[in-house]
């Protein structure tokens, strides 16, 4: 009886310990192997290798700009549902209810102006992001397909910050999507029938915003995020940031056999026929990134080098973030008015430079031209096949093709710097000066 | 499956095994095309809740001769020459913005594409003439507008 209770006395004493030795697996590591469990057995670390290269952690090699990209996504995601409880989708209401945000909401505004400035930067940062794997030449094989899955993300990012700019339910909306989804009418064969479909109707109303909702907040962020996760996995299994002096870069499929069975297998390899063909549980992986006993020496463990950086990028991204909403508050415009449109009509700066292209020919600017630009993008990584400068910025070797799409860059960056400073009243050019 | 001794040849029960794959291959297949078309087909609104577009839009003598009337919550701008009615759409062919009566025909505020007094482009982006819509009068002698019915640039409804 005292024995008993002197042991429930010894849980209660314990309880603390216990319960934190329950959720957390592994003690703060303190030896090479603890960091190695660390990252191995956290399902939120273990998306990460355990070990990284000094060069992936080197701010001036990937500015962080991909991660800076999926921090925005997490600000998004967490203002978009807040703001969310306030929201009501509905031509009478949604404008109202903007207002309601600045009078009536505790932190309204403030959620407000976050959610649309990292809006606003996430287009910028994944656009950053896109120019600075071509430039350091990290699309070539094995990435061919990831750098496609970032293609997809782009456009996805495009089209959630889209069809969230009607939401508001103010001038700048209602003409910029009216815009928008004329341009969509203008793809051959289907077009009609897709901007139809769009709006719900001829034109855009009440039908437009429901079905922009939905698109924003479930369609859109639950493919965004699935293509999130193809695109680490991809990361990971690709082989980590790529390398310059990778000398394999050839995928190559090892099949390790194993002279001992690994307890968890002998059950099943003593049931199977032929005893012979056993693989251990991580037999089949690429060969790139398989580094049993033979490992890089300019590798460092993740935990906690690659924590540290991530944690320091995730409070710069937030600080940022915080900063410009204090300072700047979102645009909200007059509420939507059919009879007029604000003269000049403008879409959101990044649509700018397509505004401008169809100032000039609608299918073209609209259609044409911008589809040419997203195939040559997906193709690129199949023909462009020299194995030279990856992993550099600007490797000599990849003169043209770094020419090429810096040229692409700056053209674009013309268009809509043009669109936004130049242009007035009836697409009018006029000087800003 | 080894147990089983026939004097059968092997090929016997491959037909069915392939048969079986095949009609899940089809079942698979058709499931997901029919999934994707019925989702297609109820994406697209059968009736939807916006304006009517055959509308009526008052008495001859509401617009005398001369007068260019734009109605822009129905998007359509009036024109009246001596006894002659049409009804001329104000939305721009380029991309859907509302045109405006100006001092040449109309202009749109959005990409600047110009149009005379009959809708015809004179300048900007549009690819189209605005179109123009019939217009009838009904037994009890109002005017009545039908977007649904585009018909030739210059038909004019004498009344």
């Amino acid at each position: 009886m005292s024995d008993e209770s002197k042991s429930i006395w010894q849980n209660v004493l314990d309880f603390p310990a216990n319960v934190k030795k329950s959720i957390f697996r592994n003690p703060l590591p303190s030896s090479d192997r603890g960091r190695a469990a660390t990252s191995f057995s956290n399902l939120f670390l273990h998306i990460q290798p355990v070990r990284v290269t000094r060069k992936a952690l080197k701010p001036s090699y990937t500015m962080g700009l991909g991660l800076i990209s999926l921090f925005l996504f997490f600000i998004l995601t967490g203002t978009g549902v807040l703001l969310m409880f306030y929201y009501v989708p509905s031509t009478t209401q949604a404008y109202d209810r903007m207002l309601d945000l600045r009078s009536s909401v505790a932190f309204g505004v403030i959620l407000r102006n976050m959610h649309r400035w990292a809006a606003h930067a996430m287009v910028a940062v994944v656009f950053l992001h896109m120019c600075r794997v071509f430039f350091t030449g990290s699309y070539k094989t094995p990435r061919e397909f990831n750098w496609n899955i970032g293609v997809a993300l782009f456009l996805l990012t495009l089209l959630s910050s889209f069809t969230g700019y009607l939401l508001p339910w103010d001038q700048l909306a209602f003409w910029a999507i009216t815009v928008g989804t004329s341009i969509a009418g203008y793809a051959p064969f289907v077009g009609k029938a897709l901007k139809f479909m769009l709006l719900g109707d001829t034109t855009v109303g009440q039908e437009a915003l429901l079905r922009f909702y939905v698109l924003h907040v479930v369609v859109l962020p639950l493919v965004l995020t699935l293509f999130v996760g193809v695109h680490f996995w991809r990361i990971r299994k690709d082989g980590g940031l790529a390398k310059a002096s990778e000398p394999e870069v050839e995928p190559v499929i090892v099949v390790a056999p194993v002279a001992e069975p690994v307890p968890v297998l002998a059950a099943a390899a003593s049931a199977s026929a032929e005893p012979t063909r056993r693989f251990s549980l991580q037999g089949l992986v690429r060969g790139t990134f398989v580094k049993v006993d033979k490992i890089d020496p300019d590798t460092v463990f993740s935990w906690p080098n690659l924590l540290i950086a991530e944690l320091f990028v995730l409070l710069l991204t937030i600080a940022g973030v915080l900063l410009v909403s204090i300072l700047f508050n979102a645009p909200l415009e007059k509420p939507v008015n059919i009879m007029h449109p604000p003269n000049p009509a403008k879409a959101p700066w990044y649509f700018l430079g397509l505004q401008e292209q169809v100032s000039y020919s609608a299918f073209w600017g609209g259609i044409g031209v911008p589809g040419i630009e997203l195939l040559l993008l997906v193709l690129l990584p199949y023909f462009d096949r020299g194995k030279q400068g990856i992993g550099r910025w600007f490797a000599r070797e990849r003169i043209l093709a770094n020419s090429i799409f810096l040229l692409f860059v700056i053209v674009n960056v013309i268009l809509i710097v043009i669109g936004t400073f130049f242009r007035g009243a009836n697409w009018q050019f006029v000087s800003p000066f | 499956m080894a147990a089983v001794k026939t004097n059968e040849p092997v090929e016997e029960q491959m037909p069915r095994r392939k048969f079986l794959a095949w009609l899940s291959g089809v079942g698979i297949a058709g499931t997901t095309l029919a999934g994707v078309f019925s989702t297609f087909a109820f994406m697209k609104p059968r009736a939807t809740y916006g304006q009517p577009s055959r509308f009526q839009i008052g008495r001859p003598e509401d617009f005398p001769p001369g007068a260019r009337i734009a109605i822009d919550t129905k998007r359509v701008c009036i024109v009246r020459e001596g006894n002659k009615v049409a009804a001329i759409s104000t939305t721009c062919t380029h991309l859907g913005c509302i045109v405006a009566p100006s001092m040449t025909g109309f202009a749109c505020p959005c990409h600047g594409s110009q149009f005379d007094v009959d809708g015809n482009v004179t300048g900007g982006p549009a690819p189209k003439p605005l179109a123009w819509f019939q217009v009838t009068l009904t037994p009890s002698g109002d005017l009545e507008v039908d977007k649904d019915n585009e018909i030739e640039t210059g038909t004019y409804l004498s009344v």
